[in-house]
């Protein structure tokens, strides 16, 4: 089943809404989507939901009666960088969950099932510079300190996504994935630059773009003074918001598509969706695509 | 400016209403810290120059409309100068005098002065006194009164003011006075006065007498023309005669046209129409304060009959005199040929002498040729319409023949007797052109009755004539009683042999006595008159009697199959109109020039077995043609050319002379109309109350338009 985004914030803790969304995308699904079809075994791995079958070790489960399945050189130690953009413009959200409680939710979901692949997975929380980093790792307590750190981030400051891109690629010494949530609303200019130098020394890069829906509709109905959310941001405007809305949309509109050529030039995949999306369904969305490149 | 509440002009405050409301509604603006700033403020830059007008424009509408609405409620008035004399304003007993005249439907400055005249007398009516009492009648004459009582009821007066149109009638002020001043008798109040609205044109006030205007109510007079000068051009006369010189058909028309302008009008267009086609088109010069003639000649198209001629000069300012009509007999009918059976060289005895002065008295238009019996044979009769043979003493069997053909043919003939005529030789010869076989000569035996005072005493035995019937066609045209004819003494005349009755043959005339004096008879297509005594004064004094003349030139266009004398003249407007009733005709419709009909039936009087055979037609309103059709017992309907008639313009409403100003009757008061300079009042609440309306109107358009936009968008 899946939950929207108000639900999954009901829920206790970030190790609750990550395993909930994970069951929730891969509801009805036989194989686990992420894995690989290199033919250099490497390694076993202990049988886990939505793993495919057809890769099972069977001798070895009759030896040891237990399930193991057995992975190839190309999906050992793929290290995942999740890049959580906090700055304050991340905390708007009107009705439902805030795009910086979104961005967790699908991050812990990434990770979660990242670690349960034993993948190692590292996070990077971002404004104008590095304001919390946890480096991949596969250790027990590490999923659970990641967890814990996307449930304690907050919105504040200027966003500098360019410099969180550029501490990574310093670490990022091998075929790494990086996973940028962000909203792209107030992306220097040097981002572009940034993701194309990612790309280029082989890193997988993907680039989730998330919205208020009041980012996309400007669905106000009355007379709204407008504030700026960015510190050091003073502008502000008094409007009938009903007279802006059209053009506000195009706007947005616009702003998506530039981002989307942007990325398509960059061979970065970019992933749009607004915080009234379920959670679980972006993921599946984001883990079907994959498992098609990958195919 | 003036204001009748200027306590509700407190409410102007509210003029700063909608710059509050503006406000607060910022003030109360829900602020939401956003983080798509940037987005926001691009959208703001591309509707923010339309959307400034907008608020603007708002903002200044709901303003305007906010002031707007406490200033109407304020009644604010100005006090303009007012074209209105000073004692408009006391309370007062007023009849307004509106001239309705024909000339009223001249031109001024691109309006009909009628309408400036009506506004003149709307405006005075608004501007009396609230407690005085108004009346209202017409100028034209035997125009009613609208409002024929003294009314307070202003807007009834307004109505009926309203409701008032120019007439094509001539002006009588002498009436419209009287009627004011009969109005006036018995009004309550002390101040009682006469408005005339006119153009004081002199015509119309000839019989308004010093005496009279003194003895009246004080008289006031607008003059919605403010005396500015009225060139007119005009056609006073039309006639039609023949002109044997085009032909049987020949016709010369002759218009009159008058220039009543200080300059010479030259090169004058002036155009002929005949039957609504122009047919002639020309040019006349006319000299300053004169007039001139100009003569059309045309042969008419289409055989003998009734047409219509209609000379239209260029116009002027005013068009209804500009154009004039006349009813033209396009026939052989009006070409007459007399026989002289008696002939003198004494031109007042001879037997024709009364007859040729008959015929051709009164401008009269037939054509008239006298001949001795021994020339008849060789005539060619077609030619005539009427043969006329007076006092013939025998008629040749060649002659009788070609009488007979003539008249089978169509012709028509009248027999008059005489002692030269004789009977037998008549009787043998032309038996069958004579409605009745002539019989033997008496000479009367009764005394001369009854004779108006003053009458030449004749103590000859002499005979009358019984009351006539005016339903034959030939004495329709005389009054009931026959005046004209029943003076009239017969000492001596034929008697004519008995006949059986015949439905072709009909006795017109009868003496006293009974006998037979004027006998009609159908031969063929013709007809034949025959008259049992003479037409010279030997046994008979009819020729010098009054109906003599219309006698005759009824007979001749009775023969000739043209309408009647009395038909044919023309009618000013306002005139009334007796057309007769022919054979079994049970109605009569009138079809007047712009095409309106009224359908007449002669009335009936309790006593008679059966209607009368005239109606009476009284709506000559309109100058111009009134055809006649009519109705027959069987329900068939048909034209009746022979009694259209024409109607023309008083002339006297063409001539824009002035009335002098020592003959105006406002100048026999000296006070009243002298004082301080008035002023009217004009509110202004009015125009205000609709800029509200259009304010708001463009409130309401305003916000629907940029509502839809925003859908649109």
């Amino acid at each position: 089943m899946m939950l929207d985004p108000l639900d999954i914030a009901r829920l206790e803790s970030m190790a609750v809404r990550a395993r909930v969304i994970v069951e929730g995308a891969f509801a009805g699904m036989h194989q686990n989507p992420h894995a690989g079809a290199s033919i250099e075994f490497s390694e076993h791995k202990e049988y886990a939901p939505g793993d495919d079958i057809r890769r099972i070790d069977w001798k070895a489960a009759g030896r040891v009666d237990r399930y193991y399945i057995k992975r190839f050189e190309d999906e050992t130690e793929m290290r995942t960088f999740l890049l959580v953009d906090a700055s304050a413009s991340m905390g708007y959200g009107r009705k439902g969950p805030s795009k910086l409680a979104y961005a967790s939710y699908l991050a812990a979901a990434l990770a979660y099932l990242l670690a349960q692949q034993g993948d190692p997975a590292g996070l990077l929380v971002f404004d104008e510079g590095t304001r919390h980093y946890l480096p991949p790792r596969t250790r027990g307590g590490h999923i659970r300190d990641l967890l814990a750190a996307l449930d304690a981030v907050y919105p504040a400051g200027r966003t500098e996504p360019g410099r969180a891109l550029a501490h990574v690629g310093e670490m990022a010494d091998r075929r790494s994935l990086v996973v940028l949530f962000t909203d792209l609303l107030d992306a220097p200019a040097d981002l572009a630059d940034r993701l194309r130098q990612l790309r280029s020394r082989g890193n997988d890069v993907v680039l989730f773009q998330l919205l208020d829906p009041d980012e996309v509709e400007l669905p106000f109905d009355e007379l709204t003074d407008f504030q700026a959310m960015e510190p050091d941001d003073a502008r502000r405007l008094l409007v009938d918001p009903r007279d802006l809305a059209a053009s506000f949309q195009r706007e947005s509109a616009a702003l998506r598509e530039r981002w989307r050529q942007i990325c398509l030039e960059a061979r970065v995949e970019h992933r749009f969706a607004t915080t009234a999306d379920p959670p679980a369904e972006v993921l599946r969305g984001f883990l079907f695509a994959r498992q098609r490149t990958r195919k | 400016m003036h204001f009748l509440a200027p306590a509700l002009l407190l409410g102007l405050a509210a003029a700063v209403l909608p710059f509050i409301i503006h406000r607060i509604g910022r003030r109360r603006a829900r602020p939401v810290r956003f983080a798509a700033m940037e987005l926001l403020m691009r959208a703001e830059r591309e509707v923010s120059a339309r959307r400034r007008l907008r608020d603007a424009l708002l903002l200044v509408a709901r303003t305007a409309i906010a002031i707007a609405l406490p200033l109407a409620f304020a009644r604010p008035f100005a006090h303009v100068r007012s074209d209105l004399p000073a004692v408009a304003a006391r309370s007062q007993s007023a009849v307004v005098v509106l001239d309705d005249s024909a000339s009223m439907r001249r031109r001024a400055g691109g309006d009909p002065l009628f309408e400036a005249a009506r506004a003149r007398a709307r405006a005075l009516v608004e501007h009396l006194s609230p407690d005085s009492e108004v009346g209202l009648v017409l100028a034209s004459e035997g125009a009613p009164a609208p409002v024929a009582e003294l009314s307070g009821d202003r807007a009834r007066v307004l109505g009926a003011l309203a409701a008032t149109a120019p007439s094509a009638r001539r002006a009588d002020f002498a009436g419209a006075l009287r009627r004011a001043t009969q109005i006036l008798t018995g009004s309550p109040h002390a101040d009682r006065l006469i408005y005339v609205v006119t153009d004081l044109q002199a015509s119309g006030w000839e019989d308004v007498t010093p005496a009279a205007v003194a003895a009246g109510p004080e008289i006031v007079i607008l003059d919605p023309s403010d005396g500015a000068p009225w060139e007119n051009r005009a056609v006073t006369s039309l006639e039609a005669e023949p002109a044997p010189e085009e032909g049987a058909q020949g016709i010369a028309v002759v218009a009159e046209i008058a220039n009543y302008a200080a300059a010479p009008a030259r090169g004058l267009g002036i155009t002929l129409r005949l039957d609504g086609a122009e047919v002639a088109r020309g040019f006349v010069d006319v000299p300053a304060g004169g007039r001139a003639k100009k003569r059309f000649v045309h042969a008419v198209a289409g055989g003998a009959g009734t047409h219509q001629a209609e000379v239209v000069i260029d116009h002027d300012g005013f068009p209804l005199d500009d154009r004039r009509a006349c009813r033209v007999e396009a026939s052989r009918g009006l070409r007459v040929l007399i026989v002289d059976g008696d002939p003198r060289t004494v031109r007042t005895e001879d037997e024709t002498f009364f007859l040729e002065a008959a015929l051709r008295a009164g401008g009269s238009s037939f054509a008239i040729t006298t001949i001795l019996p021994d020339d008849l044979a060789g005539r060619d009769l077609e030619a005539f319409g009427a043969v006329f043979l007076a006092n013939v003493s025998r008629p040749t069997p060649a002659a009788a023949a070609a009488l007979l053909r003539y008249v089978e043919g169509g012709g028509g003939l009248f027999i008059s007797v005489g002692d030269k005529v004789d009977a037998d030789a008549w009787n043998q010869v032309a038996k069958a052109i004579l409605p009745q076989p002539l019989g033997l000569k008496r000479s009367a035996a009764a005394p001369p009755g009854l004779h108006p005072e003053g009458e030449t005493v004749d103590l000859r035995p002499a005979e009358r004539l019984a009351p006539i019937d005016r339903r034959h066609p030939l004495l329709s045209a005389f009054p009931a009683k026959g005046e004209g004819l029943a003076s009239a003494r017969f000492f001596q005349f034929m008697l004519l042999s008995p006949v059986s009755d015949a439905p072709e043959r009909q006795v017109v005339l009868r003496y006293e006595s009974g006998g037979p004096a004027l006998v009609e008879a159908e031969i063929g297509r013709g007809r034949v008159l025959l008259l049992t005594t003479t037409v010279d004064r030997e046994w008979t004094d009819l020729p010098i009697r009054p109906g003599f003349l219309p006698l005759v030139q009824e007979a001749a266009r009775f023969l000739a199959g043209a309408p009647s004398g009395e038909a044919a003249a023309d009618l000013t407007v306002g005139d009334k109109r007796e057309i007769a009733l022919q054979g079994d005709d049970s109605r009569i419709e009138v079809v007047k020039p712009n095409g309106e009909s009224r359908w007449l039936v002669p009335p009936t009087h309790a006593g008679e077995a059966r209607a009368r055979h005239v109606v009476l037609f009284t709506e000559t309103d309109e100058p111009g043609l009134y055809r006649v059709r009519a109705a027959r017992n069987d329900g068939a309907v048909s034209d009746r050319p022979d009694a259209a008639f024409v109607v023309t313009l008083d002339g006297r409403e063409s001539n824009p002379a002035r009335l002098a100003d020592a003959d105006r009757p406002d100048r026999a008061h000296a006070p009243g109309a002298a004082g301080p300079v008035p002023h009217r009042r004009l509110e202004l609440w009015h125009a205000l109350g609709a800029a509200l309306l259009a304010l708001a109107l463009l409130e309401s358009l305003l916000t629907l338009r940029f509502k839809r936009g925003r859908v649109a968008s």
